[in-house]
């Protein structure tokens, strides 16, 4: 594979200040993503991977090093550059769907569609996760798989460069979480979006393209895989 | 104790809570403060008087002759009802102090002799005059303030024409000059008006009323009807030029306090309603969303075995202390803030003490009534909390149901979806929503309601001095005057038009509603003194017939057409049947026009004038004003300059203070409502607000979310504020006017535009003070949380 790379992070270091109390979130992270790829990150709780996420799509500030999205230095941006950084090319995913409850499914993709540049239809993208039939309902009124094919929707419909989602399945359970990572795999492909994915369960590896491993602070193992599956054929 | 840790809970929201509790404690503060200071005020000023009265036996009915004899007061003594009468001789004299060029007024009041007497005098310094004496002689004291004369100083006057040099032995106030208006005047102006107390042998022999009185007052006896008093005073009075008496409720300084009590009963009526109001809704609201959050805490609370009375109580606590807050703030403001009207009305009224009563009943009141409506409020909240079942409780609330209920709207008005946001959030909570703008409204109809009346005096006085009364002085004579007497006055230094007129008591009766007042006489296409009608075009004197000011017309219940019963009382006091040929504006006292000729015919007289209205040449007025008062017939001179000039003095003083106080309470409930009301929407929809930063959303766009809320309810208030304070001045404006005079009710755009300015920008400021809470969301901390 030769495509360009889309991520670079080189020596990412978080530390957490607690008072007297430092917390070690980062010790140097050095990691590379290219276009398109499919990445799953492991690692027991605690090990750093939701701090890795926030600070690559732009939520969270790092303590030290560097981490670059494109030509962007995420690391130099001040807050207003890394808002405009997440409007413009990241799309999230989270364990609790954070759909807005006073939306309809539509109206929750479109609240995305309205302020991206080059966004696809609501209607589309609720169309690739497969939730069409569903698209008029609220929140409330969906279930929780639903909820978050809705929220990939919306993560998606912008046509994202980077998708980044942290424990999509850990709310749901197994049946609907293959639902989420199919519909995850799909849009990868349909959109080419450079996809990361942190999960427990390490039996979600066969569909990656890469598998990293973070263990307190630091990436400690990362595989490529030859054969990747498709997420229905992977076994939980 | 089990409730302990409960206690712990309450102090701790408190402090959490702080900047909520104390904007509706500042609103419960508000409510206090105008209930205690308008009931403060009120009593302070009715038990003044009541008790000024007592004790100085304040007279109940007054009466002014031409010239009675003494032997009357035997008979008038006789009436039934009568308890005590005195027969005095009260005239009306010009100063003529070195160095004061402009014309001022000393109405000469006689001293019984023996000490006591009604009306009676309270010595502030000095000692009454010697009763031998022809030069000593009390004076009022704010005439004496103004003056810088006190006790030895000389008073030079004009007593009959006559120039005299009075000795002052003293300085004084009586009940019967609380408020102490000069002749012609719309305003009391010590400097230009006083009274002077001499003995009675003194005034008989200046005014030649030697063994004759002008004035008679009577003490009424418990229980006696004035009306059937006066009915017997009058008939005996009418031989000696009686122009009928007057029931204490119509003399005029009695009747000024009267009307001010009328304000400040409407005030009590409407400000402290409105802050009890709002300050229950905003404790509805706020603890409402406070309960929602710690629904799982109360259905833990109650699954271990809280009773959920024990639960509810804890709440009303935390309310009850809010209340506390509000209701001692309120207190100190109140009290505070009625010293400060009871030190304006030492400014205005002349009463020798002020009872200034801090009634504990007035504070024991308010306290109840913030507290019912603070508990009131909560109540409301907390009825949830008793119903709640403890294994509901603990599980997670049902999530909110929404509605599309707008399509109808949005293809009207296409709107992004952080709009339809907004506006389901609204629609989701409408008893939020409805009372939140109700509170901004009420801010806004506050100073509505308030801000008006300034516009109005402006239009009173436009009305009154630039196109009604327009003369530059007026020449008033003792008694009527041939016609000539014209001729001599424009002869006058600075005289540029002299314009007659004639001036005559008169009792008006239309069915059993009567009232007395002078009918005034005026030449066709006179210039000085014209009457309008409603829509401002003149009107001129009809040859036969009258025309009415809307305030004497309304008194009387007539209409143009009807006819009228014109008791003259005064000349050869003839009784006639008039038609009623119009109806003018007229904001001051009760007025009737007629044509001058007309009206001497009718008294059988010929051409004989009361006074003239004039223009003076302004660089030769203090000429104008030594010849006026030199001339002998002369009684009283008015300059509209120096009347106008003292009106907006008065004004001036007043309306920066009155300004200040309506836009603070204007301010604590824009404040109060739009604060809560910011708070516990971001309390509500932090997590969304979140959620639509982390998708890329700025924090200028995620406040816009939160602020269009605000708007929508800010903004729906505009109108609705102008309606309720609409409907408040409409009614002050009946509340306001008596016989004195009307309020012209004139609610310009500037009255609602300022309001709403005032109530926008207050919004504003609150606003901005959850703006850094909302550009610190944390975006994280939501990711990891379930809702
Ligand atoms: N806001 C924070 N303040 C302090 N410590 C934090 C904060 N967020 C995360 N941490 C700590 O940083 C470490 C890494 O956390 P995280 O990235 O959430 O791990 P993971 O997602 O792998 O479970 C943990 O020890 C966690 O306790
Ligand atoms: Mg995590």
């Amino acid at each position: 594979m030769t495509a360009e790379i889309v991520f670079r992070a080189k020596g990412l270091t978080k530390v957490y200040r607690n008072g007297a109390l430092e917390v070690h979130a980062l010790r140097g992270i050095d990691f590379q993503a290219r276009k398109g790829e499919f990445i799953v990150i492991l690692g027991p709780s605690g090990s750093g991977k939701s701090t890795f996420l926030n600070i690559v799509g732009g939520l969270d500030k790092a303590s030290a090093g560097e981490a670059w999205f494109e030509d962007h230095q995420l690391t130099a941006l001040d807050e207003k550059g890394l808002t405009q950084y997440r409007r413009d090319h990241v799309g999230f995913v989270f364990q609790f769907y954070n759909l807005v409850p006073s939306l309809t499914a539509r109206e929750n993709v479109q609240l995305v569609t309205e302020i991206a540049r080059k966004p696809m239809s609501a209607d589309e993208a609720l169309a690739l996760v497969g939730l069409s039939e569903r698209a008029d309902h609220f929140p409330a009124q969906l279930s929780g798989g639903e909820q978050q094919r809705v929220a990939i929707a919306r993560a998606i419909a912008k046509n994202p460069e980077v998708l980044l989602c942290d424990e999509p399945t850990g709310a749901l359970d197994s049946a609907t979480g293959i639902k989420v990572l199919e519909a995850l795999t799909q849009v990868n492909r349909a959109v080419g979006a450079t996809t990361l994915v942190i999960t427990h369960n390490a039996a979600i590896r066969d569909i990656a393209d890469r598998v990293i491993r973070f263990a307190d602070g630091r990436i400690v193992e990362e595989s490529v895989n030859a054969t990747k599956k498709a997420a229905a054929e992977v076994s939980w | 104790m089990v409730i302990a840790p409960l206690r712990r809970k309450v102090l701790r929201d408190l402090v959490r809570l702080w900047a909520q509790v104390l904007a509706i404690a500042l609103v419960l503060a508000a409510g206090v403060a105008t209930l205690i200071l308008g009931n403060g005020a009120y009593s302070s000023l009715y038990e003044t008087r009541s008790k000024y009265y007592e004790d100085n036996r304040f007279a109940d009915v007054f009466a002014d002759v031409t010239r009675a004899p003494r032997a009357l007061l035997a008979e008038i003594e006789e009436i039934e009802g009568v308890l005590d009468a005195e027969a005095r001789i009260v005239k009306l004299g010009l100063l003529d102090i070195d160095g004061m060029k402009e014309p001022g007024s000393v109405l000469f009041v006689s001293l019984p002799g023996n000490g006591a007497g009604l009306n009676q005098l309270y010595l502030r310094l000095g000692r009454l005059p010697d009763a031998q004496s022809a030069k000593e002689v009390v004076v009022a004291d704010g005439f004496a303030k103004a003056h810088n004369l006190g006790p030895g100083d000389t008073l030079p006057v004009l007593m009959n024409g006559q120039r005299r040099e009075l000795q002052i032995t003293g300085v004084a106030l009586s009940p019967e000059f609380i408020y102490a208006l000069g002749p012609g005047q719309m305003m009391p102006d010590p400097r230009r008006f006083g009274i002077v107390w001499a003995p009675r042998a003194s005034l008989e022999a200046s005014f030649d009323l030697e063994g004759a009185f002008s004035n008679v007052v009577l003490k009424l006896a418990p229980g006696a009807n004035p009306d059937r008093v006066i009915e017997t005073l009058d008939r005996l009075t009418a031989p000696y030029g009686g122009v009928g008496a007057s029931p204490r409720k119509d003399q005029i300084s009695h009747a000024f306090l009267d009307a001010e009590l009328k304000q400040l009963s409407a005030m009590v009526k409407v400000l402290p309603p409105i802050f009890l109001l709002v300050a229950a809704m905003l404790v509805n609201m706020t603890l409402s969303r406070l309960i929602a959050l710690e629904r799982e805490q109360i259905g833990l609370l109650k699954a271990i075995g809280y009773s959920s009375r024990s639960i509810a109580q804890h709440y009303v606590e935390f309310v009850v202390v809010i209340a506390f807050v509000g209701i001692l703030i309120g207190m100190a403001a109140g009290t505070w803030l009625g010293t400060g009207m009871a030190q304006m009305y030492a400014r205005f009224f002349s009463f020798p003490y002020l009872v200034f009563t801090r009634d504990p009943q007035i504070y024991g009141l308010a306290a109840v009534i913030t507290l019912a409506s603070a508990i009131g409020g909560a109540l409301y909240a907390v009825r949830t909390v008793l119903r709640l079942p403890p294994a509901v409780a603990m599980a997670p609330p049902a999530p909110a149901v929404y509605r599309q209920r707008m399509g109808w709207f949005r293809r009207l008005l296409p709107m992004p979806q952080t709009g339809v946001m907004v506006a389901r959030h609204l629609f989701r909570w409408p008893f939020r929503t409805a009372s939140s703008t109700i509170g901004v409204a009420m801010a806004v109809a506050i100073l509505v309601a308030s801000l008006w009346s300034f516009g109005s005096i402006n239009y009173m006085i436009d009305i009154t001095f630039f196109r009604t009364e327009r003369h530059d002085a007026q020449v008033v004579f003792g008694a009527p005057e041939p016609y000539r007497t014209l001729f001599a006055v424009r002869q006058m230094p600075g005289v540029l038009v002299a314009e007659p007129f004639r001036s005559v008591s008169a009792k008006i009766s239309h069915q059993n509603l009567s009232k007395k007042l002078a009918i005034v006489g005026r030449p066709a296409g006179s210039e000085l003194s014209r009457v309008l009608d409603a829509d401002l075009r003149l009107m001129e004197p009809p040859a036969a017939g009258l025309i009415l000011t809307e305030a004497l017309a309304d008194a009387l219940g007539v209409r143009p057409g009807d006819l009228v019963t014109v008791e003259v009382l005064e000349g050869a006091r003839p009784t006639v049947t008039l038609p009623v040929n119009g109806v003018s504006l007229g904001y001051v006292g009760l007025g009737a026009a007629m044509e001058i000729g007309a009206l001497n015919r009718l008294m059988g007289e010929s051409a004989l004038v009361s006074g003239l209205n004039l223009k003076i040449d302004k660089a030769q007025d203090a000429a104008f004003y030594a010849a006026a008062k030199a001339a002998p017939k002369t009684e009283h001179i008015t300059v509209t300059a120096l009347m106008l000039g003292r009106f907006k003095e008065t004004l001036a003083e007043n309306i920066t203070v009155m300004i200040t106080v309506y836009v603070s309470l204007a301010t604590i409930i824009a404040v109060g409502v739009v604060y809560n009301f910011s708070r516990i929407a971001l309390s509500e929809q932090g997590r969304e607000l979140a959620s639509l930063r982390v998708l890329g959303f700025t924090n200028r766009e995620v406040a816009g979310v939160l602020f269009g809320e605000l708007a929508v309810v800010v903004l729906l208030a505009q109108p609705i504020g102008w309606l309720i304070g609409y409907g408040i001045g409409l009614a002050m404006v009946a509340a306001f006017s008596s016989d004195l005079y009307r309020v012209p009710f004139v609610m310009g755009r500037d009255v609602y535009a300022t309001a709403s300015l005032v109530v926008l920008a207050a919004a504003l400021v609150s606003a901005f003070a959850i703006r850094g809470r909302i550009n610190n969301l944390d975006m994280i901390e939501v990711l990891k949380t379930r809702e």
